[in-house]
């Protein structure tokens, strides 16, 4: 690439509109987490309970003890993965909401791999059901990638379809051909050996070793994005797929390497799950993990440090839930219309501040206008 | 075979069809003013809780299914509001709609029935059965167009007005250039958002409609998460249905189809894999429907020289 190219890519860079984390946006970000709080309380309220206590309770369950702590950790590592496979994806172009699909056959081959393989050395099983991961889940991002760069299908529609599809095949896998003959396991594939599952880093809690493969593979992408070649390419397809083109990216197998990319992180995902917490396949091994941690991505504008502190606020929310449900009694389903406000009004806030701008603009012309007025009566 | 292929099967696939097809068409009025609109799924979701929520409380089909008006309206409302006011991504907001349709009705189904799962009961009333007395003892079509539940009627019609509406109508045509070209709608002395408002009020309508055809046509029960991607499904059929109601109509029988064949063949194959045959479906005739369109443009390519 020569450098007059690069110039005009930051001259491009320089009209754009900055899409960063603001100090005004973090403001907003704020008066949402409020306001939707807010709207718990109000149907807390509605329903008869304390929304003090409540919530007391909910942040109680997620940090008031190590192992709730672990477990919020954990989810938070999740979230960030999850968001981190969006991010890779949407800057490329391309949208990858299949997520869960391949996170789902990621955690089935890690699975099934791990288990055949009992006997062999710790550390071989853990790398064969990466490996094994990577490709179920790769393979599957492949597909509606392959089928929207060449065909133009429309990605968004194929991998929800393929979610569902995949969910039922992983489900049936679990209940049909790959069903452990272990007893009291109702569906679940053959458990893996204890020597090669994470070990806990706080006892009984679902935070894990697991937690350094999930760091390592988030240096490697933060990298891969800022970094390398492959990133910069990544970055102007993502933001102006045509000027891409016309400086010779080639736009379409970039697209397409970062929906693999973002389907191979979400296999990852499933196989720290089964190799940290379940030891084995499980049909309700996520429960739209992937979903949450896209619109986390999507909310914090794909900027790493967003999406983490945003991963583990939600982390809060979802593992805070179930305490709040054992203890206050109320059902822990309102934090997720909580979560959903907070959605809303972050999707909503570059009109929202416009609108506020221009009204305060048009009144602050109106004052001057009237001041003028007055002046020229005197 | 025959126990497979018969009359059961025509009748299954028009009531799981029905949905979709009443779905899709909410869909496709919001898809020709522009706005993809993937929280069809827990629109479908929110009308499905709210249908039996107001045919238990009234104890009549009738209210169950103006309650569902009422929050069709509002939810196209709050869409649109969303996605044209604020200018937010209407992916995001879909999406969003989803999470909230889903915690929204499971949160009510225990604050109200303090239930969990599923909520049926005596009190619900389930919509009438509409029977057609010249046609019911006509052998094979009978059995099939008579004896449905009013839904499914009212889908039929509605293929057809809606297509009336879009095409022969002075609004519809102002309702499709909103999508297409709304410079030049205002340059006409219209406003574009009044047409995306209506479109997307018909789409909360038509698409709580849906659900509540899940709810109270199908089953007479609510049960957590039951839209089960078939808002998703109805997407897909207004894009490989370009739009066009008859079109899109097709599509969406297609998807009942495949789901009423699997349900019959449970007995033979294993649920899940009848369960995921419709989905494997869809995406396969999104791909052939774009080759097809491709191999059609290059024949008139050819033609013209």
């Amino acid at each position: 690439m020569n450098t007059g190219f690069v110039q005009s890519v930051r001259a491009l860079f320089a009209l754009k509109p900055k899409q960063k984390l603001t100090t005004q946006y973090l403001f907003s970000l704020l008066i949402a987490v409020t306001l939707a709080f807010l709207v718990g309380a109000g149907l807390m309220l509605l329903c008869g309970y304390d929304p003090i206590t409540c919530y007391a309770a909910m942040f109680k369950g997620a940090l008031g003890k190590p192992r709730a702590m672990g477990n919020t950790l954990a989810k938070t590592v999740t979230l960030c993965l999850t968001g981190l496979a969006m991010s890779v994806a949407a800057k490329a172009g391309i949208f990858n909401v299949g997520g869960e699909g391949q996170l789902f056959l990621g955690a089935l081959a890690a699975a099934v791999v791990g288990a055949r393989m009992d006997g062999a050395a710790g550390w071989l099983i853990v790398l064969c059901s990466l490996l094994a991961a990577m490709a179920a889940g790769g393979a599957y991002a492949w597909v509606p990638g392959a089928l929207k760069v060449k065909l133009k299908v429309n990605e968004v529609v194929t991998t929800i379809l393929l979610n569902s599809a995949a969910i039922y095949f992983c489900s049936y896998m679990a209940n049909g051909p790959l069903k452990t003959a272990d007893r009291g396991i109702a569906t679940g594939t053959d458990s893996i050996a204890s020597y090669a599952v994470f070990t806990p880093l706080i006892p009984l809690s679902n935070l894990t070793t697991g937690v350094f493969y999930a760091a390592g593979i988030a240096l490697f992408v933060w990298y891969l994005m800022t970094r390398s070649t492959v990133g910069f390419e990544m970055k102007i397809t993502g933001t102006n797929a045509r000027f891409a083109r016309y400086g010779g990216i080639r736009a379409d197998r970039l697209a397409l390497w970062g929906m693999t990319l973002s389907g191979m992180i979400c296999g990852i995902v499933g196989m720290l799950e089964v190799f940290g917490l379940h030891h084995r396949f499980i049909t309700t091994i996520s429960s739209g993990f992937y979903f949450d941690g896209m619109l986390v991505a999507m909310i914090m504008r794909y900027q790493p440090v967003g999406v983490i502190l945003m991963s583990f606020f939600f982390a809060i929310l979802n593992i805070g839930g179930s305490a709040m449900e054992l203890s206050a009694g109320i059902s822990s389903e309102v934090l997720l219309i909580v979560q959903s406000v907070i959605i809303f009004f972050m999707a909503a806030e570059g009109g929202i501040s416009e609108m506020v701008r221009t009204r305060s603009a048009a009144r602050r012309l109106r004052r001057a206008a009237r001041k003028a007025e007055k002046e020229a009566a005197v | 075979m025959s126990e497979i292929f018969n009359i059961q099967l025509v009748q299954t696939t028009l009531r799981t069809a029905t949905p979709v097809v009443l779905c899709a068409l909410g869909c496709l009025m919001s898809e020709q003013v522009g706005i993809m609109n993937i929280g069809v799924d827990g629109m479908m979701l929110m009308g499905a809780f709210f249908a039996v929520l107001g045919s238990y409380l009234f104890g009549s089909w009738v209210m169950g299914l103006a309650l569902v008006m009422v929050v069709g309206v509002l939810l196209g409302l709050f869409y649109y509001v969303f996605s044209v006011k604020f200018k937010s991504d209407e992916f995001i907001i879909g999406v969003a709609l989803n999470i909230l349709a889903g915690g929204l009705t499971v949160f009510l189904l225990r604050t109200l029935f303090g239930v969990k799962g599923s909520f049926s009961g005596p009190g619900i009333v389930p919509l009438p059965t509409i029977h057609i007395p010249w046609l019911e003892n006509v052998p094979v079509l009978g059995p099939i167009l008579s004896g449905n539940t009013l839904l499914v009627y009212v889908s039929w019609l509605l293929v057809l007005v809606s297509w009336l509406f879009l095409y022969k109508t002075p609004l519809g045509f102002h309702l499709r250039a909103s999508g297409e070209a709304p410079e030049a709608l205002r340059a006409s002395g219209r406003s574009p958002e009044k047409m995306k408002r209506l479109a997307s009020v018909l789409c909360g309508v038509l698409a709580t409609l849906s659900g509540a055809h899940l709810s109270l046509g199908y089953l007479t029960m609510f049960s957590e998460n039951m839209s089960a991607s078939r808002g998703y499904v109805a997407v897909a059929c207004v894009i490989f249905g370009g739009s066009n109601p008859p079109r899109v109509f097709l599509a969406a029988l297609l998807f009942g189809f495949i789901d009423a064949l699997g349900m019959r063949l449970q007995k033979y194959i294993p649920s899940d894999v009848t369960s995921m045959a419709p989905y494997v479906v869809t995406v396969v005739m999104m791909v052939i429907v774009v080759l097809f369109r491709r191999s059609r443009l290059a024949a008139h390519a050819k033609k013209l020289g």
